[in-house]
């Protein structure tokens, strides 16, 4: 929890002595707050004020390990919040006044649930080992057995010479479950001396809440809360209100993970368990102990914590791979799409309905759905390629039809020509519609279509020696003259200099399809349509996004880049696409009078690179404030902002030149997190950076007409933090009429009666 | 020093809305705590439990449940079995064969179903359309208009629909309607909005906020509901206070988990089990999350979350 400077300086010593370096203490503390300065450049701290601080600055639960795992460490109640962080882990449960042969099948049966689902290994990761008598030898016995099975153990004894018995021979990956308000003080001393966590039990939260204190006051603080009461009805509560009293009121006493034992409310009934772990694994369980974990258990129990534990800012992803659906084999035609986990169920689920033997390939797209990956280059020919090359499905599948998403009907020439051999077929739009299909086999025509058409082409282009060729090659051979038209808009020039606020118009974009057969077939019209459109409405930069371009990328930006600066005194541009020559061709043909070429963008991920192709090319580049995914907060983001910000200066970047993103966030979905994106640019802000975003992604989703009313508010507040650019609509009149009247109010034009017409 | 929690009901409230009439009628919502947190305040009304009846009943085949129905034909033979399920609090009529893509039941055939359960029970009724738009328009009106004065609960109206689903279901007939969409906290208000321009009394009105299966994409319906209930509770937001149903069981049957064979996954056990603990799981997870109703198929998994229910309450 962050403390707030005056909390701080209630504790400071008020000289105002100077002998930090701070004027005032005040100050000092504020700068103390930020983390700017030690708290120990103060002489004059007493040290109780600062383990106070210390204590509040901790993090408000407490994560334990236990051998490989995490428990507790949670910072939030729900996982909207940000995210839920270490996964609630099961237990089964064995005790003393089991036969032997009971246990044994106990044990046996425990470790046949082990399967992988999207990535994770799903079994059992505790055995919980109850004592329920007196003899240190029955009790040790049955943990030796139980500590064979590899797994990690959770010591339930409240007997202090079974327990030192049990510790004799439990290993370390164990958790001694017996601190009770009896006897805190004889088990806190096993559980130090072996090393091990120590388990709390209280017959209510009062006796709990004292018995942690006491440990705590005896130097323990590596503990867990058994929290489970008379019933579940009382267990829920414990479980509930330990947790909130720990994040919400910040008392760290109750700062500690939880076990919760169905195995004491539900015995003997495995449906009754399924559903009370079902509550507990998003209610507050760290370690749910079960009398059993069946399959049938197993199945909806892991698949529900698979879920509650995925960030929500990051994708969940399944694993790129050949999936054979209804005993598909060699033979069978094969069918592609994203590793977005939510498109590989739904595909999978309607394939399977199907009945037809189909050979789903899934490729690697960062988690996302199919036409997003395809807009950020993620799902291109060459990745499908890659996929191809790397899963070695040449060799490994015999048939040679490929039925691709319907949505990405553009990409069957690419991938058609990267594939050789393939015969590449579009299906439809919707995975509803994929029963029908596969039942109807309506590929096959399409496949021997697609097969006549590459037998065609091969005849008449006799195999083509393909060379790379130089820009200069490219630019004197593919690149069509570029003809000046008279679109009665000029560029009225921008002057790099200034402090005024810098609009990046979006509308010259392949996800539009007018734009994308413009750029296709280099035809001028509509793509200078739309820049004059932009110019005329006071774009200060036009934002150049010509698709993933794999095959043409150079020639196309070249084009592009010549098209809009020779019809617009040359108005500066920022150069959209994940293709790095592309880029790199279109600032080779780039004039800087009006300011230099923006590279749009990097991020502090897979995209890092193109850090250093800016570098490279005395370009500016935008720099995306995300590695994989969304930043959870505002410390992530900064995070990233500092590695790349680095990066720039180590390749000689001056700081000016990295115009920071911080992905503005959709109101519909994220509108908790709008004022996170905004305190970010406020952070740039004070480190003297530069920000820039897609800032009407705010609005996606939202009715037209309220979208220049959403855009022009947030530009408002985002520039009073400091945001010196955005990516926008400048068409939208709202919006510019709001970003020249903040410049006026930031001081950054001279004020005049006309000044929404200059 | 003693412990003391912290614990306080929330200013807002949920609607309490109830559903058919007489001694069997029951009342869904009303609590002014998040879900089972008897220690902020009591919860007057438990969350209810429906069992789901379909017109395609015939095609199941889990021999536990096809057991339970044996001897039931008619739509009414199964509701009048289904009424006396240990549990179940309400009845759900699925009419899954209405789909012009599918069976393509006519809407006739349905209402005289629907009209034969109605006089065969007392139980209050749900009705489940068949997800095509146009189909389940001329279904929920003509259903509505032959239970008059049954107070039903039609599901559902959603943001393509409503209209016509909002202005009969509910302003026509007086029935009470559901607001369906997809893990979108944004449109589930906007469309209760919208149902209440249409002078729809918000106690007439019961949403269903999407549903999944445990393990498929139930991310999205946990952080709705949660969001939700913190919304109505939290925020007092009126156009969040409606009382949520969980249709269950249409997803849970469906999924690899509750449909492979014991041959296709020995390694499983019995697929039957696999079907009930996936609905016990589901259901589960949805009341824990705000569902004041859900809807479920299975004798077993209906007893296991009634046991469930009055434990927690």
């Amino acid at each position: 929890m962050a403390l707030k400077g005056l909390d701080i300086f209630k504790l400071s010593p008020k000289k105002n002595c100077k002998e930090c370096g701070s004027p005032t203490c005040m100050a000092f503390c504020m700068k103390v707050a930020q983390g700017a300065v030690s708290i120990d450049k103060c002489p004059y701290f007493s040290d109780e004020a600062k383990a106070m601080l210390n204590e509040q600055t901790a993090p408000p639960m407490k994560t334990i390990a236990v051998g490989e795992y995490k428990l507790g460490g949670e910072t939030v109640l729900y996982r909207h919040e940000k995210t839920l962080v270490n996964k609630t882990l099961f237990a089964v449960s064995v005790s003393t006044a089991m036969t032997p042969a009971e246990v044994d099948a106990k044990l046996a049966d425990l470790q046949k649930v082990d399967y992988e689902r999207i990535g994770e290994r799903m079994y059992v990761e505790f055995v919980f080992v109850a004592n329920t008598q007196a003899d240190p030898a029955v009790y040790a016995a049955l943990v030796e057995k139980a500590a064979a099975t590899g797994r990690c153990l959770i010591l339930e004894c409240w007997d202090e010479a079974c327990a030192k018995a049990a510790l004799a021979v439990a290993g370390k990956n164990v958790i001694l479950d017996g601190a009770t308000a009896a006897n805190w003080e004889a088990m806190n001393a096993l559980a130090k001396e072996a090393g091990v966590v120590l388990g709390v039990y209280a017959g209510n939260l009062s006796d709990l809440y004292d018995t942690v204190k006491k440990l705590e006051a005896a130097g323990n603080k590596n503990l867990v809360l058994d929290v489970t009461g008379k019933n579940a009805n009382e267990t829920l509560a414990n479980a509930v209100l330990v947790r909130r009293t720990a994040l919400k009121d910040g008392d760290r006493s109750f700062g500690y993970p939880s076990i919760v034992n169905l195995a004491r409310i539900a015995a003997g009934d495995d449906r009754l368990q399924t559903a009370y772990a079902s509550v507990f694994v998003e209610k507050y369980g760290s370690i749910v102990v079960m009398e059993n974990m069946t399959y049938a258990q197993a199945l909806p129990l892991y698949g529900l914590r698979q879920n509650i534990y995925t960030d929500p800012q990051k994708p969940m992803k399944v694993e790129a791979k050949i999936y054979p659906l209804n005993g598909a084999d060699e033979n069978s035609p094969c069918a592609l799409t994203v590793d977005f986990a939510l498109t590989y169920f739904l595909v999978s689920g309607e394939l399977e309905r199907s009945n037809q033997p189909v050979n789903l390939i899934i490729t690697d797209a960062s988690g996302m759905s199919v036409l997003t990956a395809w807009a950020a280059g993620k799902f291109s020919s060459s990745t499908v390629k890659k996929t191809f090359q790397e899963l070695d499905i040449e060799n490994k599948i015999k048939n040679r039809t490929l039925i691709i998403p319907g949505k990405v009907a553009v990409m069957k020439g690419e991938i058609q020509e990267k594939l050789p051999g393939w015969n590449v077929v579009v299906g439809p739009l919707e995975a509803v519609q994929l029963p029908k299909y596969m039942k109807d086999k309506e590929y096959e025509g399409a496949a021997k279509a697609a097969a006549a058409e590459a037998a065609a082409k091969a005849a008449a282009a006799p195999a083509e020696e393909v060379k790379e060729l130089s820009f200069e090659e490219l630019l004197a051979t593919r690149v069509p003259a570029i003809e000046v038209v008279d679109m009665g808009v000029k560029y009225k020039g921008h002057n790099p200099e200034s402090k005024t606020f810098v609009t990046i118009g979006e509308r010259i974009h392949c996800i539009s399809p007018a734009i994308r057969k413009a750029m296709d077939e280099r035809d001028p019209a509509p793509i200078l349509k739309r820049a004059a459109e932009q110019i005329a409405a006071g774009a200060t930069y036009l934002d150049v996004n010509i698709g993933p371009a794999e095959k043409d990328g150079p020639e196309r930006m070249m084009w592009a880049v010549k098209l809009l600066q020779e019809n617009f005194n040359n108005v500066p541009l920022a150069l959209d696409t994940a293709n790095k020559k592309a880029i790199e061709a279109g600032i080779k043909v780039y004039n800087r009078t009006n300011g230099k070429p923006i590279v749009n963008s990097a991020d502090a991920g897979s995209r890092i690179e193109n850090i250093n192709l800016a570098a490279a090319n005395d370009a500016i580049c935008i720099a995306l404030c995300s590695a994989d995914g969304i930043a959870k907060d505002n410390e992530e983001r900064m995070k990233h902002c500092h590695d790349m910000l680095e990066r720039g200066l180590a390749l000689g970047m001056s700081s000016d030149d990295l115009w920071f993103d911080p992905l503005f966030l959709v109101v519909k979905g994220m509108q908790d997190k709008q004022m996170d994106v905004l305190n970010a640019i406020k952070m740039f802000a004070d480190e003297g950076l530069k920000s820039t975003g897609g800032l009407s992604n705010n609005s996606n989703g939202a009715p037209k007409a309220l979208r220049p009313i959403m855009d022009a508010t947030l530009v408002a507040m985002a520039m009073m933090q400091g945001l010196t650019s955005a990516i926008v609509n400048p068409c939208d009149l709202r919006l510019m009429e709001t970003i020249k009247s903040c410049d006026i109010f930031k001081n950054h034009v001279l004020y005049s009666d006309s000044y929404l017409e200059l | 020093m003693a412990f003391t929690p912290k614990t306080a009901p929330f200013s807002g409230k949920i609607n309490a809305v109830t559903l058919g009439t007489g001694d069997k009628a029951i009342v869904i919502g009303g609590q002014n705590v998040m879900p089972f947190y008897t220690f902020d305040a009591p919860i007057e009304h438990a969350p209810k439990i429906g069992v789901e009846i379909s017109d395609a009943a015939g095609q199941w085949d889990a021999p536990e449940l096809k057991a339970f129905y044996a001897g039931c034909t008619t739509m009414a033979d199964y509701a009048k079995k289904a009424e006396t399920m240990p549990g179940a609090d309400f009845l759900c009529l699925h009419f899954e064969s209405a789909d012009p893509n599918g069976a393509n039941r006519s809407v006739a055939d349905c209402v005289a179903d629907a009209k034969a359960v109605a006089e065969a029970v007392s139980m209050p009724i749900v009705i489940m359309g068949c997800k095509n738009l146009e189909k389940d328009g001329e279904l929920f009106a003509k259903i509505s208009e032959a239970l008059q004065g049954k107070n039903i609960l039609v599901l559902s109206a959603r943001s393509e629909d409503y209209k016509t689903v909002g202005a009969s279901v509910a302003l026509a007939y007086g029935q009470k309607v559901g607001a369906e969409t997809a893990d979108d906290i944004n449109l589930a208000k906007q469309l209760n909005i919208m149902l209440k321009g249409l002078s729809i009394n918000p106690e007439n009105i019961v949403m269903n906020i999407g549903t999944a299966a445990v393990g498929y994409g139930y991310e999205y319906v946990a952080s709705t509901l949660d969001r939700v209930r913190l919304a109505a509770l939290a925020q007092s937001d009126a156009d969040l206070q409606m009382p949520i149903i969980a249709p269950v069981s249409t997803d849970t049957w469906g999924v690899k988990e509750s449909s492979a064979t014991d041959e296709d996954e020995p390694a499983w056990g019995s697929r039957e089990e696999r079907a009930i603990e996936m609905e016990v799981s589901t259901a589960a997870a949805n009341l824990t999350g705000g569902a004041d109703a859900v809807i479920m198929r299975h004798p077993a998994a209906v007893a296991a979350i009634k046991k469930f229910i009055e434990e927690l309450i």
